[in-house]
């Protein structure tokens, strides 16, 4: 009996230590529960920042309804900072039926983020009205450039080179304008976010990339086939693999919309493209980042790879069946 | 002697006891309180305190340019354009909402009302009508089981939407009814779908409606776009590849009703029981006529709304994880 005692008493009295030490070891390596208040508090002070609205919150009596009415002061789009480092977004686009709708929904979004320079690269050989009067009418900061991918023509018609995946040469060109556009050794921070056109981006997004030093890094939503996929991140705070079904052994198992890199780092690694050929599928990314940074460089963002804020939509290919071979529609209006 | 012994290992055992836990209680304590790293705080305390100059200074900027505007600035605030928002939970509903409220954002003078297909109000939903900013209201309406569509249903089996909207509007008449000016108030009524992409010229082109105006709609009925067919000012007939002998041939997105005219009709709602395609028809039959209706968007020239449509993402591998019980967590939200 006093041998059981003896046992409870020094369990008791290790117990409390145990957690003591475990306590003091968690508060002194992971902040992460620093970083996850200022998170929120972050999420609503930002919004203040870029616009002034003044809100006041009106309850009825009836609980199941809220009416929060806001007076917004806004202009399109914000008034640049200097400050704030440039996002420069470049987006590949094709000419289709749903291309006018998607570049305005994108727009919509892109004209909330401050200090941002649009960078559109057509897949053209001469860059189309349709999108130059576009951009001029939305306001934005933007650059247009053109190139068009090389098709080959095989018996079918035409299909495009299918081992070259789509909006690469776009994209490259796009890289190239930067280097050409941008000293290495200028001061002017700035941020290179690959956009498509069709994806659903947050705005918070845009703010988590402005601190990105070499290359961060966030979860995508509906791609490879899951909810999301995302970098696994370790305690410390660091990338150390892929949450992916579809080959997590990539380089770096990461969708187009899921990185940012900084622009200092794209200068001053002039050799660094998307490979054109022979790149096999998911690979793509990959094909540029290894040129640039290793995993361990990685830095993730949105709470530390816990929140997505991008979602990989695709818009339905529209059903054109009522236009019949002649066209039911005037042509000379545009879509 | 042995009892003294044991009284007093009991005390030391108490005391080391108190000890423990008060240690514990300090380092509980200890951890909501600030560290000492001040050599991060310092760079960061000084781009707050440049933003924050540049904060006062936009400020600045911004009363004196309201201040010069002053005497040109009407003084009857435009109409408020009231945006009905029918929505249900599915993968894609936080990005589509999402873009949604990132373009009403741009428009002044919106008020969105979303209502959901659900018995309650979801948390996603609520919290995302918080952070966007835009004025809301959140309402919500189930649909009857044997009116929703099932898993595997083509999409026109069965209208959607229809005890949403119809929810919206009766909300809105109860709303407005306790406002002073009674009918006589000012406002449009437009049914946005959540998958929709609108330009922001559209809802400017909208504001001015009377009775009820319309526009052509992109990538509908089949066609590159559907529009009524305007003729010295009116429309005479609508240019749609798709039963055009309809009393009104249009997408729920190519009209908007005024305030007025909602608020005079408590009994113009949606008939979820109108033939596929007649559910617009339905609506606006006991409203206006056809040579009543205003068009807009340069006499109906100009597509400005589309009817685009998001694909449902593939969930195969997904599916497989969750079999093997290996699924994302669920606890992010997507």
């Amino acid at each position: 009996m006093p041998k059981r005692r003896d046992i409870v008493a020094i369990v008791l009295i290790v117990l409390p230590w145990t957690l003591l030490i475990t306590v003091w070891h968690q508060s002194t390596i992971t902040p992460l529960l620093a970083t996850q208040k200022d998170d929120r508090r972050d999420g609503r002070s930002n919004s203040r920042n870029t616009f002034a609205f003044k809100e006041s919150c009106s309850l009825q009596n009836r609980d199941i309804v809220e009416v929060v009415r806001t007076e917004y002061v806004y202009s399109r789009p914000p008034p640049w900072s200097d400050i704030l480092s440039t996002i420069h977004v470049i987006t590949p686009t094709y000419s289709r039926p749903v291309q006018k709708a998607e570049l305005t929904r994108l727009a919509n979004t892109l004209l909330h983020v401050p200090n941002l320079h649009w960078i559109l690269v057509e897949d053209s050989q001469r860059r189309t009205t349709l999108v130059t009067h576009l951009l001029r009418d939305m306001g934005l900061n933007y650059t247009h450039l053109n190139v068009e991918t090389p098709r080959n023509y095989k018996i079918r018609g035409d299909t495009r080179d299918p081992r070259i995946p789509r909006g690469t040469i776009q994209r490259n060109l796009a890289l190239r304008w930067l280097r050409e556009t941008f000293n290495v050794n200028s001061s002017q921070p700035g941020i290179v976010y690959f956009a498509d056109d069709d994806n659903t981006y947050s705005l918070e997004l845009f703010e988590e990339m402005r601190s990105t030093k070499k290359v961060s890094v966030w979860p995508v939503a509906f791609v490879g086939g899951l909810r999301y996929e995302s970098p696994k991140v370790n305690t410390l705070g660091k990338v150390y693999g892929w949450k992916t079904v579809f080959d997590p052994h990539r380089p770096f198992a990461i969708d187009m919309a899921g990185f940012a890199v900084n622009l200092r780092l794209i200068l001053s690694k002039p050799q660094a493209y998307f490979k054109l050929r022979g790149v096999k599928g998911g690979y793509q990314e990959s094909s540029l980042l290894k040129e640039l940074v290793t995993l361990g460089d990685l830095e993730p963002k949105a709470a530390n790879c816990t929140k997505v804020l991008v979602w990989h939509t695709r818009t339905e290919k529209p059903v054109l069946v009522n236009e019949g071979k002649k066209g039911f529609t005037d042509s000379n209006v545009e879509i | 002697m042995a009892t003294r012994m044991k009284l007093k290992l009991k005390t030391v055992f108490v005391l080391y006891f108190m000890v423990s836990l008060l240690g514990l209680i300090y380092a509980l304590m200890q951890l909501g309180q600030r560290c000492d790293c001040t050599e991060h705080d310092i760079p960061k305390d000084r781009t707050i305190s440049r933003l924050r100059g540049e904060l006062h200074r936009l400020q600045e900027q911004i009363r004196k340019s309201e201040a010069t505007k002053q005497p040109q600035k009407p003084p009857a605030r435009q109409p408020t354009v009231f945006v009905i928002t029918p929505t249900y939970a599915r993968l894609v509903q936080k990005a589509e909402l999402t873009r949604l409220s990132q373009t009403f954002l741009h428009v002044p003078q919106l008020h969105w009302i979303v209502v959901e297909d659900s018995p309650h109000k979801t948390p996603l939903v609520t919290d995302l009508l918080v952070k966007s900013g835009v004025t809301y209201t959140h309402l919500h309406m189930p649909t009857a089981k044997d009116r929703k569509l099932q898993e595997g249903d083509p999409s026109w089996l069965k209208p959607r939407g229809v005890e949403q909207r119809n929810e919206g509007l009766r909300w809105l008449r109860e709303d407005r009814r306790a406002q002073p000016g009674g009918d006589n108030q000012q406002g449009v009524v437009y049914f946005a779908d959540d998958d929709n992409t609108y330009s922001l010229q559209i809802f400017e082109e909208m504001r001015s409606t009377q009775r009820v105006s319309v526009w052509p709609v992109g990538l509908v009925g089949g066609m590159k776009y559907e529009r009524p067919v305007v003729e010295g000012g009116k429309v005479v007939r609508f240019h749609t590849g798709w039963r055009p002998s309809r009393p009104f041939p249009m997408d729920m997105a190519g009209f908007a009703v005024s305030l007025k005219l909602v608020l005079s009709n408590p009994e113009a709602c949606f008939d979820g029981e109108a033939p596929m395609g007649f559910l617009e028809s339905s609506f606006l039959q006991g409203l206006v006529t056809m040579d009543e209706l205003e068009p807009k968007a340069d006499n109906c020239s100009k597509v400005l709304v589309w009817h685009t449509r998001t694909e449902k993402p593939k969930m195969k591998r997904e599916e497989a994880l969750h079999a093997q019980g290996l699924g994302s967590d669920p606890a992010v939200e997507v």
